[in-house]
């Protein structure tokens, strides 16, 4: 029985640091996205390995089900031609690589090891279900939870509010083809905010946007 | 099922296996019995909604293979099976193939929490609920990946739309269901079931009531709200008509299905009937009381268990059979209310969609969760829990308290529904006046 | 769960979050580093949650605090994917070297 355990998490473990080098080593965002995804299924079946059933479920629900369709959905509104020539790193890559490693092999192993991690020989395997943890909120970490939700009202209305159009160039309905023409003969002579100033390098060979999708239906709500 | 393995294997065969081993035999002929019966029943659903839609629009369906075109699915999976497999050159390959996965395989997962009869569950959860739709939130990243893997406009479109509407109609449709975590007190969908027998009054509140299986939660304010909330939201996330946008055949040929073809598609289509079916089952299992029906409880108190030595086994097999005849019932009545709406309902606009969703379903289930808490303290609470104004004409009986709860909760749940229904009929009269004056790119004028 | 030590689950904890770290620090897609962030949020949330199960099974506070971590990080990330649509709209990219019209 402890082999199956053990060879269970070394699949799990395998799992998660695999997707996780994919992801920050992978050239395409999208893939990378989608190892992120491979990632948090494996942490999922790491907390049922450690018999913390309710936090599985919500990591699926919240990392997979939400966190993880935003990044796709944020990297599928925020396509730029793909250069191949580009690099996918910054030029001061190694330094940081060095430091993690360093930080990994020369910091957390020996802390790891050296301290005596005062363990439950065999501990009890209590049970922390929706019940005890719904207490938990009601009774000693009251306000944490409180605070909790303010902040997720307070970044919910944030990001509607970074990321929401003008209100002027909203549109209450799709544009017929003429009208699409008309308006963006209208805004042609006077060219938007953003080239004023200097063009980023990197992009300066992208041609003038045509206007985005998300512009086109009035899909802001 | 695991008493049953443990007697052959370690009494009859004289094995000596070691405990996860029984476990999980037991468990593979559970989860091999569910995939052998849920996607050939699916099936059978095409037909169905066939037959009804084609009645519908005055037509007469499939009737040529086998009896009244019974066979007729079997005939499309043949066809499915032989098609070529085309994936388009300029595709991503290994996401093209993972897609459909990704997409079919946690609908199956979604069996496993779902109460068929009495102690006839897969797993029975003490996070049923909530694994259900953790699960099936899964399958929004394979439309994604189908989406975007398929290269083409349209898929990445219908992907977009399919996934901007399944993850807003999360919100409501998780937000309607809490009614029951908090009335049960418990996420298992066996201990919701079982908490709805009673006669049009559940025997939770009033304990004395004839238990005859009917103490569904609709027929509380309460649920009924939530029903049709959940409903609602349940039609958006089985991408539905009247919300079936993310696959619009007239504007964006197939959505995120456009550039598949062959077995590919069929697990798309399969995943999307599962996952109809599974909304309805989990529909009737919460609010119409699932296995719940005049009989059970009588088979069951006849039936072989550890309270009950005496019983006979044939009532244990009788009441599983009642119970899942009762479930599937009411799921296949549900099914048909989804087809009748196909019938019947043009698609709606994505903005419409949306505004719908988070301006009026939202805040109704808040509402209704507001109405949730107040029936339980109502029915449940007294003085010792801070709630001494219910005892104010000395200890009220449970059937008063019933009363009271009733008449309270209908009062805020009518009133709440007609003061959201008219703030948003107020929004559309000002869109479709801003858009009369010939607002061209201009927005709405803001109500102060 | 004796069957696998405390100092496993730590090692792939601390393994995660450097391979989050390096992440964060070295792509240069504004969503990439967003990933690195929540790879190394996630490698907190497993100590705590290692640390629960060894350490103190009989409260569930590590598991709070997990819930707390992802309540944050997907705040964080609601938020932050929100400015990067604003960046690319403003400057049709993405890349984090490229906005710098604040450089002196």
């Amino acid at each position: 029985m402890d082999l199956v355990v053990q060879i269970m998490f070394g699949v799990t473990g395998l799992l998660i640091l695999g997707a996780a080098l994919m992801v920050v080593s992978v050239r395409n965002i999208i893939h990378a996205a989608l190892w992120l995804i491979a990632c948090f299924f494996g942490i999922a079946m790491l907390y049922l390995l450690l018999h913390a059933e309710f936090l599985a479920i919500v990591q699926v629900l919240l990392y997979i089900g939400a966190v993880a369709v935003l990044v796709l959905f944020a990297v599928m509104l925020t396509r730029q031609i793909d250069d191949p020539d580009e690099p996918v790193l910054f030029q001061r890559w190694r330094s940081t690589l060095l430091i993690a490693v360093l930080l990994f092999a020369a910091v957390l192993v020996p802390t790891i090891y050296t301290h005596d991690w005062q363990t439950f020989t065999d501990p009890q395997p209590t049970f922390a279900g929706p019940r005890e943890l719904g207490f938990a909120f009601m009774n000693a970490y009251l306000l944490p939870f409180q605070i909790a939700a303010v902040l997720l009202l307070a970044a919910l209305v944030g990001a509607i509010i970074i990321a929401m159009e003008d209100q002027e160039q909203r549109r209450v309905r799709v544009l017929t083809l003429a009208e699409e023409v008309a308006l963006r003969r209208e805004r042609e002579p006077s060219p938007p905010a953003r080239s004023a100033h200097p063009q980023p390098t990197s992009s300066s060979t992208t041609p003038p946007p045509v206007p985005p999708a998300h512009e086109q239906a009035g899909e802001g709500a | 099922m695991y008493d049953v393995v443990d007697f052959i294997l370690n009494t009859q065969l004289g094995l000596n296996s070691p405990d996860w081993v029984v476990m999980l035999i037991s468990h593979l002929i559970v989860v091999a019995i569910l995939f052998a019966i849920a996607p050939v029943q699916v099936l059978f659903l095409t037909y169905y909604e066939r037959r009804a839609i084609a009645r519908m629009q005055d037509r007469v369906g499939p009737n040529r293979v086998g009896y009244e075109g019974l066979l007729q699915p079997i005939a499309d999976g043949v066809k499915m099976f032989t098609k070529e497999d085309i994936v388009p050159v300029s595709a991503d390959q290994r996401v093209h193939l993972l897609a459909p996965i990704v997409t079919a395989a946690p609908v199956m997962y979604m069996f496993a929490v779902l109460p068929w009869g009495p102690n006839m569950i897969a797993v029975d959860l003490p996070t049923g609920l909530l694994f259900f739709f953790a699960i099936s939130s899964i399958s929004t990243v394979g439309l994604l990946m189908a989406g975007w893997a398929s290269n083409n406009k349209f898929a990445l479109l219908g992907a977009m739309r399919a996934v901007a509407q399944v993850v807003s109609y999360e919100i409501p449709a998780l937000l309607s269901l809490l009614f029951a975590v908090m009335l049960t007190g418990s996420m298992s969908l066996m201990a919701i079931v079982e908490a709805q027998s009673g006669l049009f009054i559940s025997t939770t509140d009033v304990p004395n009531i004839p238990d005859l299986g009917l103490g569904w939660f609709v027929f509380t304010p309460v649920g009924f709200l939530a029903f049709v909330c959940f409903f609602i939201a349940a039609l958006a996330e089985g991408e539905r008509t009247p919300f079936d946008i993310p696959e619009a055949d007239s504007e964006i040929v197939a959505g995120y299905m456009t550039e598949y073809s062959g077995m590919k598609f069929a697990l798309f289509y399969l995943a999307q009937y599962i996952l109809n079916f599974l909304l309805c089952a989990i529909t009737a299992t919460i609010f119409f009381g699932g296995w719940q029906g005049p009989g059970i409880a009588w088979l069951v108190s006849q039936s072989l268990s550890a309270d009950n030595p005496a019983g006979n086994p044939v009532y244990n097999v009788l009441a599983g059979m009642l119970g899942t005849f009762y479930l599937l019932a009411k799921t296949y009545a549900f099914f048909f209310v989804m087809v009748a709406l196909r019938g019947a309902f043009p698609r709606l606009r994505i903005d419409q969609l949306m505004n719908f969703g988070w301006k009026f379903l939202i805040p109704l289930t808040m509402i209704n969760i507001l109405s949730a808490a107040l029936w339980i303290a109502i029915t449940r609470w007294g003085t010792a829990q801070g709630f001494g104004i219910i005892e104010f004409a000395g200890e009220p009986s449970n059937l008063v308290r019933w009363l009271i709860a009733f008449a309270v909760t209908l009062v805020i749940n009518v009133a709440a529904y007609w003061f959201l229904a008219r703030l948003n009929i107020q929004d559309h009269v000002a869109r479709q006046a801003a858009l009369a004056a010939g607002g061209l790119a201009v927005s709405p004028p803001r109500s102060a | 769960m004796s069957a696998v030590p405390l100092e496993w689950v730590l090692m792939l904890a601390s393994g995660l979050f450097c391979v989050g770290f390096f992440g964060a620090l070295s792509r240069r897609h504004a969503v990439s580093m967003l990933m690195g962030i929540e790879l190394m949020l996630n490698a907190v949330n497993i100590n705590l949650v290692a640390f629960w199960r060894y350490t103190q099974p009989d409260e569930v506070g590590g598991i709070i605090f997990a819930l707390f971590v992802i309540v944050v990080a997907a705040a964080e990330a609601a938020v932050g994917l929100a400015m990067a649509i604003a960046i690319y709209r403003t400057w049709q990219t993405v890349n984090v070297d490229s906005v710098d019209s604040l450089r002196g």
